[in-house]
């Protein structure tokens, strides 16, 4: 698991108040009952972790947690070429 | 351009009223502090538009429920400007959800914003505040009638404006006259998110007597009225510009 990905289901478990969910590439925001609040929270978590912007646009084409990480990942890898 | 000099502060001033905030406070000449949650696309449009008026726009990102992000806010305001003179507390959130759904984090998280976010950034702001100031909060219709799935956001509302008639007394020694005013439905992307679902609710309070919606602009208007020294003693007072809807709220078109 990388670095990114520790800390991106580090936050998630956190917000949406469940240490044992089952965070794997194919875990869906559904599937860890989070609603409009969870992601919107996540994702400022994100955002000042790491100092970036998400795009909501950019959401619509996540299915999973997989998708996900990647996503943060390619942001924050721009981030640190910038 | 009777506010031409100030120096003002709108928080949630990319998007929506505090966008059409923003710019009325600089049409009439005041620099404008535009304070966005996250999308800094949006953020960066209101600053143009708002420079194209002739005045300085400096955009801070900042989640006001964060006290630690309102504290970087102001301590970067005084290191750019060194003063405030003006602080509409405009920026809102919500969780649309009845009294019964409401859990722990959606009540923290609407009243940390809504409502704690008004005291703390107060509390800066008048440090700010050399000259005297204007303080403004921007309350809606739900802190006293019930709309529907808007319990979190209308209780907060309700504590932003009794927390502005203590901050109108306990302020105005130090020449800061403090009002707040309470909008009727705003066209804005945070109406549908409470009208969804709803229309045929919705459409009543839209109806007005006046026989419009309450615009962005209207509310800008107000707000710079209450900028403005001739306002001076209007105090702790919250306004209503709804259009007339809280009067008759049912059928108020066919009443006129």
């Amino acid at each position: 698991m990388s670095a990114v990905e520790e800390k991106v289901k580090e936050i998630i478990i956190k917000i949406v108040r469940k240490p044992e969910l089952d965070f794997t590439p194919t875990t869906t925001f559904k599937d860890m009952e989070a609603d409009s609040l969870d992601i919107v929270q996540i994702l400022v978590a994100l955002e000042d972790t790491y100092d970036i912007e998400i795009i909501d646009e950019d959401l619509q084409e996540i299915a999973n947690m997989g998708d996900f990480v990647a996503y943060i990942e390619r942001k924050v890898a721009a981030r640190q070429a910038a | 351009m009777s506010l031409k000099g100030k120096v003002a502060l709108v928080t949630g001033g990319s998007r929506g009223i505090g966008r059409a905030i923003s710019l009325k406070l600089a049409a009439e000449g005041a620099d404008v502090v535009i304070n966005y949650f996250r999308r800094r696309d949006t953020a960066e449009s209101a600053a143009q538009e708002v420079r194209k008026l002739g005045v300085i726009a400096h955009l801070i990102k900042a989640n006001v429920g964060e006290p630690e992000k309102i504290n970087s806010m102001f301590a970067e305001i005084e290191e750019k400007f060194g003063r405030l003179d003006i602080f509409v507390n405009n920026a809102a959130s919500g969780v649309a959800r009845p009294a019964m759904e409401l859990d722990d984090q959606s009540w923290d998280w609407t009243m940390d914003i809504n409502a704690r976010a008004f005291l703390l950034c107060a509390q800066r702001a008048v440090r700010l505040m050399k000259d005297g100031g204007k303080i403004v909060s921007i309350s809606s219709l739900g802190s006293r009638l019930t709309l529907p799935v808007y319990t979190s956001v209308g209780v907060s509302k309700a504590a932003l404006e009794s927390l502005t008639r203590y901050l109108a007394v306990e302020l105005a020694p130090m020449g800061i006259c403090v009002n707040g005013l309470s909008a009727g439905a705003v066209e804005s992307e945070a109406l549908k998110m409470y009208t969804q679902g709803q229309e045929a609710a919705a459409s009543s309070w839209q109806t007005t007597p006046a026989g419009r919606m309450v615009r962005g602009e209207d509310i800008a208007n107000l707000v710079a009225f209450l900028c403005r020294d001739e306002s001076e003693m209007i105090r702790g007072q919250i306004i209503v510009i709804d259009g007339g809807v809280s009067l008759a709220p049912i059928g108020s078109a066919t009443n006129r």
